[in-house]
C-alpha cells in the first residue's frame, strides 16, 4: 500500500488538517490523524497534525503495513483504546520509533463504518498519566466519535477520495424516473409521461436502485435527494 | 459471563461463534419462522461477515445461552438495509453515537421461563446480563441509543427486565411467522443500575479478553488419528536417524518431543 496525501492533491487538506488540529485544541490532545482505506486502489489516504519529520520516517519504514493501530481498530466498531494493541510486536516498534518525535503510545483510534461500507479511521494520542488519560477519553469520546463521522463524510463527499463511489452517475431516463417516482406517480403514469413502456420504467428504478446502492425504491429516492440527483418539490 | 467478540478477536472464538449461530438457528428459524439462511445448522448472513461486536451470554458450564450481534448505523445495518420495510419508507437513522442491535436471542429451551429473575438460569437473568453488557459497551465507545430489531416476544421479556423500549421507530411489520418492530432503547448508568438492581447482577458482567481466550479460545491442534500419529511418529525418528549436522539433529528432537508432549495430554 501507498500513503497518498489527500492534501497534496486538493486545496481542502488544509482544512482538513485544521479540523483535526481545532478538535485537539478543543479535546486536550496532543495529535490526530485521518485515514482511510480505499478498497478499491488498496490505497491509504489521510492527513495528520503529527511533524513532516514523523510522516517522512514512518512513510519511510512503510509502518503503514504494519503498524497495529492502523489496521486492527477496522476491524471493530467500538474504539479501540491503544492499550489492548500494546502486547503487539509491531506496536512496540513503530512506538519505539515514535518517542523519538515526541509521540505517546497513549491514544485511541475510532472506526468509521461508511454507508458504501468504506472504513475510515480517526486516531489521537495524548502524553498523560493514565488517570488523565481515562478521565479525558470518558469526556471527549461521545464528541470524538461525532467529529470522526462528520469529517470522513465530508472527506467522502469531498471531490477526491470515493468521489466516485459517492457520487454514481446516473443516466438523464433514470433521474427522470426517479424525480417521478418521489412525486408519487405510478410507473404507469410516468411511463405515459415519459413516453416509454412502464416495464422500462421499472427497469430505470432499478437500475438507480443498484446505482445508488439501495435495497428499495424509497431508499434509493432519500440517497439521490441527498446527492442532488432528485429535487423536492 | 458475557464475553464480548468484536473483529479484533473473534477468529479465536470459532467455536463459541458456531454454537451462538447455532442458537440463532434454535430460535430465529425454529421458533420464530424468519426467512433467515442456514448453513450446516448455523444461522449466519452478510452482516456477520462485516465485523460486528457479538455479546455472548455463557452459562456456568460453558455453554451459549443468549447473544447480540452490534453494528454501526453509519455504515451498512439491518435497519437500513434489510429491515426497512419497518421504517415505512423513512430513511433508517445514521448516527455515531446510535448503535444497532440485531439477532437479540436467549435460549428459552435451556432456561427457566417461570424462575425468579435472579435465579442465574431464568429468561430474565440472562436478557439483563446481556442488556447490561450491551449497554455497557455502547456507553464506553460514547454511544448514547440502541435501535433494536426485534419481535414482540422480546419486546415482552425487555419491558419485563425493567428495558423497555423508550419509543418505537416506523411500524410494526410482518417477518415469517412473528412481526418485526425496531425499538430505541437508552444506553445510561441509570438503566444499568435499574438493570442490575432487578436482576441483583453486581459484578463486573464481561469476562476478560485474556480469561476468555484461556477458557474458550479454539483448541490449537486438531487431535490426530491413532494412524496419522504412528506416521508421524515414524517419519520423525527417520528424521533424527538421517540428520546430518546439530543443527538438524536439534529440530528433530525438538519436533519429536512435542509430539510426544502433545500425546501424553
Amino acid at each position: 500500500m501507498d500513503i497518498v496525501n489527500l492534501g497534496a492533491l486538493e486545496k481542502t487538506e488544509a482544512n482538513f488538517t485544521t479540523f483535526l488540529s481545532d478538535l485537539c485544541d478543543k479535546l486536550e490532545l496532543d495529535f490526530a490523524t485521518y485515514c482511510a482505506v480505499n478498497t478499491v486502489s488498496d490505497q491509504v489516504i489521510g492527513f495528520s497534525t503529527y511533524s513532516d519529520g514523523w510522516k517522512e520516517h514512518y512513510g519511510a519504514q512503510r509502518f503503514q503495513n504494519t503498524d497495529p493501530t492502523l489496521h486492527l481498530p477496522m476491524r471493530s466498531i467500538a474504539p479501540v483504546d491503544w492499550q489492548c494493541l500494546s502486547g503487539h510486536e509491531d506496536f512496540k516498534k513503530v512506538f519505539e520509533h515514535a518517542r523519538d518525535f515526541n509521540i505517546a503510545d497513549q491514544g485511541l483510534s475510532i472506526p468509521i463504518h461508511g454507508p458504501y461500507g468504506e472504513i475510515g479511521l480517526i486516531s489521537v494520542t495524548r502524553d498523560c498519566s493514565s488517570d488523565t488519560w481515562i478521565k479525558l477519553r470518558k469526556n471527549v469520546i461521545s464528541e470524538l466519535q461525532t467529529a470522526a463521522v462528520t469529517l470522513h463524510d465530508t472527506v467522502m463527499q469531498s471531490d477526491s477520495l470515493g468521489y466516485a463511489l459517492r457520487r454514481p452517475h446516473l443516466s438523464s431516463r433514470e433521474c427522470e424516473a426517479l424525480q417521478r417516482t418521489a412525486a408519487g406517480k405510478s410507473q404507469i403514469d410516468i411511463g405515459d409521461i415519459l413516453t416509454i413502456s412502464s416495464r422500462t420504467v421499472e427497469v430505470h428504478v432499478r437500475f438507480v436502485r443498484t446505482k445508488l446502492c439501495a435495497l428499495t425504491t424509497p431508499q434509493a429516492v432519500g440517497r439521490a435527494i441527498t446527492m442532488g440527483f432528485v429535487h423536492p418539490k | 459471563m458475557i464475553i464480548s467478540l468484536d473483529g479484533i478477536i473473534a477468529h479465536h472464538f470459532g467455536p463459541l461463534l458456531k454454537q451462538t449461530y447455532a442458537l440463532r438457528t434454535r430460535v430465529f428459524r425454529d421458533r420464530l419462522g424468519w426467512d433467515v439462511d442456514v448453513k450446516d445448522g448455523m444461522e449466519m448472513d452478510v452482516f456477520d461477515t462485516l465485523n460486528p461486536t457479538t455479546l455472548v451470554s455463557v452459562d456456568a458450564s460453558g455453554a451459549v445461552v443468549g447473544s447480540m450481534r452490534i453494528l454501526q448505523t453509519t455504515g451498512h445495518n439491518m435497519l437500513a438495509d434489510v429491515f426497512s420495510a419497518i421504517l415505512q419508507g423513512e430513511p433508517a437513522p445514521r448516527s455515531p453515537l446510535i448503535w444497532e442491535a440485531t439477532r437479540l436471542c436467549v435460549d428459552t429451551d435451556r432456561l427457566n421461563a417461570t424462575g425468579s429473575p435472579r435465579a442465574h438460569n431464568s429468561i430474565s437473568y440472562v436478557t439483563s446480563e446481556v442488556m447490561i453488557a450491551a449497554c455497557e459497551y455502547a456507553m464506553e465507545a460514547g454511544v448514547t441509543d440502541a435501535v433494536a430489531v426485534i419481535d414482540p416476544l422480546m419486546s415482552r421479556e425487555l419491558k419485563r427486565s425493567g428495558n423497555a423500549p423508550y419509543d418505537y421507530l416506523g411500524s410494526p411489520t410482518p417477518m415469517g411467522k412473528v412481526t418485526a418492530m425496531a425499538g430505541l432503547l437508552d444506553c445510561s448508568v441509570e438503566l444499568v443500575n435499574r438493570l442490575r438492581e432487578r436482576s441483583d447482577i453486581n459484578g463486573d458482567v464481561f469476562l476478560s479478553e485474556q480469561d476468555a481466550i484461556t477458557r474458550f479460545s479454539k483448541t490449537a491442534v486438531p487431535a490426530l488419528s491413532s494412524t496419522a500419529q504412528t506416521s508421524l511418529h515414524t517419519y520423525l525418528q527417520e528424521q533424527l536417524a538421517s540428520a546430518e549436522n546439530p543443527r538438524e539433529l536439534r529440530a528433530a528432537l525438538w519436533i519429536l518431543a512435542e509430539l510426544e508432549l502433545a500425546q501424553q495430554s
